[in-house]
Order: structure tokens, then C-alpha cells, then sequence
């Protein structure tokens, strides 16, 4: 199978070409376009009751898509939500990488695992935007962000992330998540909350967020007068 | 401190890279990413200039956020990244304490201490047509971090030039201008939707923005549910 991603940085659309009986995991609406000769499943990963943990917890859809090319030279294409980029990480056997449950858009592997209960706990009181999903190798995961990936090496010092800006990091950090100590506007949850990573690592931030987005929207809406 | 600019003209981010003893004032949601080394203070701005009031004048006429946070580097070196609320792009102008510069409220981005932001200037205010018209004005040496809602385009203005309102980013002083409304009639310009428009004439930068935030507000807002009064 052979995959690229087109129209990065602002509008990124991945592309796979598949071959007979090649398989590709996504993200419940991200399929944009596909050839007539690749069958879909939906499925629920993880039995039921994982799928709707995860579903609780990690705020990601409850349903994946499994495409499977009946022919030679199918094409593919999926994209996240969200305009902005994508970019894609092979793990190999055991490898780890951390992506927030938003972020994840496919993967190809059977073997890949996505655990959601790590972080969940620690997720649910830090307020919504930071549930994280592990991933396990081997395989390949895509994932996307809404702007540009910013990616910032961690050393000793350490970094802050505002955590509405996380998109993903790499196995060897850690990170607490606290209230940002300057003013940020608490209009929605989520805002106004950062992670501390401590460790060796690569941390990917994604330049906008949906929450400023939608506090920007906000005064917009049409008011709502009376009952 | 310098700000290095990265991800034009969509998505972009500023990083601003403080020295030991350096600081930058930034508009309050704009922090994305920094140092822990940094130490950060809300604060309304240079020796805290202004009351309360002034901020809140400010928050509510410019669109911006009614604090900023000042991020200080005193042991280290170390930096802050910073991006707007809508996609577009960000633009670093060098003031040499010769021109001040007039900035759209919600353009405004980011400062050293070197540059006063004065919040006193109130620009425009009573027009009848909602769109925020509110300046600030930036004066003394040193660069100016802005964003723009779509792409900027910086011109440089020799003679006459009309620019809607919610297209301005910024202007340098020095410039003369009016605001005006864009057809004859009140009536008709309010039908035209073009609002209301600056009507410059002189010599001197001006800064625009390819998009206009209250546009896009009205066509998305429009669509979502109506919330409480």
C-alpha cells in the first residue's frame, strides 16, 4: 500500500492507493472519496463496552470504518475534520505515541492497538481536550490538526502546552495538567488549562484551536428573548 | 525580543524569543506554547497604565480580550509562542519611534515594553452600524506583532485611499483620515453593506486584511442555536 498527503499544510487530504486485500482503519467521517472496488465495515473496536468507554472518555466517534480494496490500485482518500495539516508516524513492535482523542484520523496495521484508558482518568478532571490515546505498534498512525503542526523538541527544562494546542507526543514525557497562572478567558471548558510535560521528547501543537474558534462565534448567535 | 513568524498566510504562529530580563506583553488568549522558565503576570499593560474601566472600555469596544499577560524571561533565555483566534496571517512591524502606528483593536497581537500601547485613544465610537471600531494606538521603538483574519497586504499609501472598516488592520500615523460612511445616503450605505469606511489621504503604510471577521461572524453565527440574552 502506498499512501501521500496532498494539499498539506492548510487543506491536507490523504491519499492511499491499496492493493487486493490491503486494510485501512479510519475515524468515522473521514472518508472523502474512494474507488468502487474497496468494501466498507463498520465496526466497533474493542467489543462494545470498549468502544463505549472510549466513546465516554475519549470523545472520539463510537464507530470505525475498515476499508478493504477487493482489486488492485484502489483509491482512498480520507481527511480530518478540521482545515489544517496531517502527518502520519510508523511504529514499530511496541512502540508507543500519544495522540489526543481529536487528532486521530487512521492507521493501517492489524496488529496497532489504541488504548483509551490511559489518561482517561486524569483526562476527566482536567477538564474536556485532553484525553489521550495510546497507541501501540507495529503499524501506522495518521493524525491531523486544526492550523499548522508545531513541533517543539522537549529536553531538561521541560515545556508548557496550552491544552486546547495538543495534538500528540512521543513515548519518555509526562505531563500534569494545570491552570494557566495568567488570564486566558474561562468562556469554555477547556480553555485556560495547560500540560506541564517533563521528560525527553517531541511534543506536536496545533497553531489554532476550536475552542477560540467558537468563543469568537459566540457573540454572534442569535439571541434568544423571552420564553 | 524578536518575534519570528511561522506558518503564513493560514495558520500562523509567532514565536517571541525573550532574552534574560526580556519581556512581552500579549493578548490574553493568544498563548499557545512557552517556556516554564517564563514567569507571566496579568497585567493592562506598561506601569499599568489606565484604570479598570479603561480595560474594560477596551475589551468591550476593541474586541480584545480585556487583559494581557505579561511573559518575563528573568533567569534564562526563553520564548512564548502565540497565535490569534482565526486562521490568517500575523505581520511584525518595526516601529522606529519616528511614526506611531494605529491598530485595530482586535488585530493587535503582541509588544515589548519598549512599545506603549495606549488605550486612551478611542478612535470612533457612536456609530449607529455595530462594527467595533476601536484603535489603539502604538508608539515608542520596537516591533508590533498583528494578526489578520485571511491574508494581510501591506501598501503604502500615496494619495487618496477608502478601506472598509473591517478590513483595516492598521495605519501609520501621520495619515490623515475620516471615517465616512460608504454610499451618499445613510440609508443606501447601510443597504450596500459596506458599512462604514475610512477615507485616507497622505503618505504612509496601511495594513489589510483579505477577510472581515464580523462578516464571517454574522454568516456563521446566524446559523447557530440562539443562546440567552
Amino acid at each position: 500500500m502506498q499512501f501521500e498527503i496532498l494539499d498539506s499544510p492548510d487543506f491536507a487530504l490523504l491519499q492511499l492507493r491499496m492493493d487486493t486485500g490491503d486494510e485501512v482503519v479510519a475515524e468515522s467521517g473521514a472518508m472523502v472519496a474512494q474507488d468502487g472496488q474497496i468494501s466498507v465495515k463498520t465496526n466497533v473496536r474493542g467489543g462494545l463496552m470498549g468502544a463505549a468507554k472510549r466513546k465516554l472518555l475519549g470523545g472520539e466517534s463510537l464507530f470505525q470504518n475498515t476499508f478493504v480494496a477487493q482489486a488492485d490500485g484502489q483509491r482512498l482518500y480520507l481527511a480530518a475534520p478540521s482545515e489544517g495539516d496531517m502527518q502520519s508516524r510508523d511504529l514499530g513492535p511496541g512502540e508507543e505515541f500519544f495522540l489526543t482523542s481529536g487528532a486521530y484520523v487512521a492507521h493501517i496495521g492489524k496488529e496497532l492497538q489504541i488504548d483509551t484508558k490511559f489518561g482517561g482518568v486524569k483526562g476527566f478532571f482536567s477538564g474536556v481536550g485532553l484525553f489521550m490515546l495510546r497507541i501501540v505498534g507495529p503499524g501506522r498512525v495518521f493524525y491531523g490538526s486544526y492550523g499548522a503542526l508545531h513541533s517543539v523538541e522537549i529536553g531538561a527544562e521541560g515545556y508548557v502546552v496550552d491544552t486546547g494546542h495538543i495534538v500528540g507526543f512521543t513515548p519518555g514525557l509526562s505531563y500534569k495538567v494545570r491552570p494557566f497562572n495568567g488570564f486566558k478567558g474561562l468562556f469554555f471548558s477547556g480553555e485556560g488549562l495547560v500540560a506541564e510535560f517533563q521528560g525527553e521528547g517531541t511534543v506536536f501543537a496545533q497553531t489554532r484551536d476550536a475552542a477560540s474558534l467558537a468563543s469568537f462565534l459566540h457573540p454572534f448567535r442569535p439571541v434568544q428573548r423571552g420564553e | 525580543m524578536h518575534f519570528e513568524v511561522q506558518y503564513n498566510p493560514a495558520h500562523s504562529l509567532a514565536t517571541a524569543h525573550l532574552s534574560p530580563g526580556e519581556s512581552v506583553r500579549a493578548e490574553a488568549s493568544a498563548m499557545v506554547s512557552m517556556s516554564p522558565s517564563l514567569t507571566v503576570e496579568t497585567n493592562t499593560g506598561p506601569q499599568g497604565r489606565g484604570g479598570f474601566f479603561t480595560k474594560a472600555k477596551r475589551g468591550l469596544l476593541g474586541g480584545e480580550s480585556f487583559f494581557q499577560n505579561v511573559f518575563r524571561a528573568s533567569g534564562k533565555a526563553g520564548h512564548v509562542c502565540l497565535a490569534p483566534r482565526l486562521c490568517g496571517s500575523m505581520v511584525v512591524h518595526e516601529l522606529s519611534g519616528q511614526r506611531d502606528l494605529l491598530i485595530q483593536g482586535s488585530s493587535y497581537v503582541a509588544a515589548p515594553d519598549s512599545v506603549d500601547i495606549n488605550t486612551q485613544f478611542q478612535g470612533f465610537k457612536g456609530f449607529f452600524s455595530g462594527e467595533s471600531l476601536f484603535f489603539l494606538k502604538a508608539s515608542g521603538t520596537g516591533p508590533v506583532l498583528m494578526n489578520a483574519f485571511g491574508a494581510i497586504e501591506e501598501m503604502e499609501l500615496n494619495g487618496e485611499m477608502v478601506v472598509d472598516t473591517g478590513h483595516l488592520v492598521a495605519f501609520e500615523s501621520g495619515i490623515n483620515y475620516e471615517v465616512t460612511k460608504a454610499a451618499a445616503g445613510w440609508i443606501s450605505s447601510f443597504l450596500s453593506g459596506e458599512g462604514l469606511v475610512l477615507r485616507m489621504s497622505g503618505r504612509g503604510k496601511v495594513f489589510i486584511q483579505s477577510r472581515n471577521p464580523s462578516e464571517f461572524g454574522r454568516t456563521v453565527g446566524s446559523l447557530l442555536p440562539a443562546r440567552r440574552g
